[in-house]
């Protein structure tokens, strides 16, 4: 709570002041006893009367010192420094029921919680905004003065760029078909059919690859209503596996300035997969390994390899 | 439905259908697989009845008829070398009615029942066949769900086959030499069942009434 310094309460006087209630507050009960029991028993009522008048007189002079020794102390006490620091949520602290209401002691945890919260993330931030991590070549925080004229944004092309590239692409391989729709909105959704071997379901942003699912050329792609289905995993080992690896892919093609070679690349890539229960792994020469096939594909050689083995 | 193998393990010298049984789940145990359950594969012959016979005196042909756990609502029907069809359930009832046509061989029935197993993306389903109330022998079959395409994962099942089955690993099932792109279907399954289960009815030289 408030600093001793700050209170400018003279707590020696405060004490003092409060023992002077209690001597108040015996000597009044004391007058309202000495009431309550009347006079006493002596020989003649006079001496009664005189008596208990004495005792009366007695008893409301005490209680008159007393009131003037409160009154005294009072004016030393003195009054609790006006500048509050905690405003508000002080008020809070006032309030005597702690274990029903413990409004206070939660409020300074949060508060204690956000500003931690807040270092550590600027922390974060600062740690990674070291290591660029944008594929696309847009810079953020350059200002509108600063950054150039014209400069061309390839995260926001023409769709109809978009389906050029895609159908060149799609006539490149003859085992590679590519279906290109555009259910949700203007990204492009793309479903590759590699042979007899595999689906692809690649969810597109601009010409950048945002996802790629991998699924057995046997399961269902679409949903009920005749959707694509962008969500559910395969349910082969082996393709949750490639699934991984073509995350990986996409993350590793990074050209910003040039999408479309990235996206050629990365199909190249995907199209070595057309022998993916053919070929042995090249490190070990088995073919299973855990039960599953050689299912890396190395981003420069293409060669085949088991997830435990690639160097 | 994967690129499946259907081969048949033989008893182990001195020991009992039962005893082999355990030895090969308990490799596939060791091996990690897990178990999920029990299958059942049976099958009838029926051959065609001689009233229907041309009068050149040709032989009647014999034609199975298969039911498959995995496939429960559905039932196939085959010839020898010719076409199979699969059917639902009401095709048995089909056949009573076909009592003219088509003359059930007695004591015919013959069919495989066991455990399966799950390792990764294979499924194992080892069988005692049966006969009546005789154990004939021992039916393993491997499925590869992933792979459709039957000679592409051949070396794969192979080497999967030899990890369990050491020394008895079959050679290719026939119907993959037969079908070089072609996806693979149940129906192959079944020919592959129909060709095992005659070869162990030949093998314990039962004479099976209709046989030609």
């Amino acid at each position: 709570m408030a600093d001793v310094l700050n209170v400018g309460v003279n707590l020696e006087a405060f004490s003092q002041a409060i023992s002077a209630i209690q001597a108040l507050r015996s000597s009044v009960s004391r007058v309202f006893d000495c009431l309550k029991d009347g006079m006493r028993n002596k020989e003649t009522l006079e001496g009664r009367e005189k008596a208990f008048i004495a005792h009366f007189q007695d008893n409301l002079h005490s209680v008159n010192r007393d009131l003037n020794e409160l009154e005294r102390l009072s004016n030393l006490v003195g009054k609790p420094s006006e500048n509050h620091p905690l405003h508000n949520s002080g008020l809070l602290s006032l309030d005597p029921v702690q274990d029903k209401t413990p409004l206070y002691s939660q409020l300074l945890q949060a508060y204690k919680w956000s500003n931690k919260l807040q270092y550590h993330a600027g922390l974060a931030s600062g740690l990674l905004n070291q290591q660029s991590l944008k594929r696309s070549a847009n810079q953020m925080g350059v200002s509108a003065k600063r950054r150039p004229k014209a400069q061309p944004t390839t995260l926001v092309l023409p769709p109809q760029y978009v389906d050029d590239v895609i159908s060149r692409i799609d006539r490149m391989f003859p085992e590679m078909s590519i279906h290109l729709s555009r259910p949700n909105g203007t990204s492009a959704m793309l479903l590759v059919t590699l042979g007899k071997v595999l689906k692809v379901i690649v969810v597109m942003r601009s010409l950048f690859i945002d996802r790629a699912i991998v699924k057995g050329y046997n399961e269902n792609v679409y949903m009920e209503d005749g959707k694509l289905d962008i969500w559910s995993k395969s349910n082969y080992h082996v393709f949750q596996k490639v699934t991984d690896h073509a995350t990986t892919a996409l993350l590793h093609y990074q050209l910003p300035q040039m999408p479309d070679v990235v996206v050629r690349s990365f199909m190249t890539w995907l199209r070595s997969y057309v022998k993916l229960f053919q070929a042995p792994c090249q490190r070990c020469g088995k073919f299973l390994q855990e039960g599953l096939p050689p299912t890396w594909r190395d981003f420069r050689t293409l060669e085949a390899f088991h997830d435990t083995c690639r160097q | 439905m994967g690129v499946t193998c259907v081969s048949q393990m033989p008893v182990a010298e001195g020991k009992s259908v039962q005893q082999t049984v355990e030895l090969l789940t308990r490799k596939l145990e060791m091996l990690g697989a897990e178990k999920q359950g029990t299958f059942c594969v049976d099958c009838e012959t029926y051959h065609t009845a001689a009233s229907t016979l041309g009068n050149q005196g040709q032989s009647g042909k014999l034609m199975y008829v298969m039911h498959n756990s995995e496939y429960p609502l559905s039932c196939f029907a085959l010839f020898e070398n010719g076409p199979c069809l699969i059917a639902d359930t009401n095709f048995d009832v089909l056949m009573v009615k076909l009592k003219g046509f088509f003359q059930s061989a007695k004591a015919s029935k013959i069919e495989t029942r066991g455990t399966r197993y799950q390792y990764c993306d294979f499924l194992v389903k080892v069988g005692t066949v049966t006969m009546g109330p005789s154990a004939r022998g021992i039916s393993v079959e491997v499925e590869y769900g992933p792979c459709v395409v039957a000679t592409d994962c051949w070396s794969l099942l192979l080497e999967f086959l030899q990890s369990f089955l050491g020394s008895h690993t079959p050679g290719a099932p026939s119907v993959f030499g037969n079908r070089h792109d072609a996806v693979y279907g149940p129906a192959d399954t079944m020919v592959q069942y129909m060709e095992l289960f005659n070869k162990i009815r030949k093998q314990q030289q039962v004479p099976v009434a209709g046989i030609r």
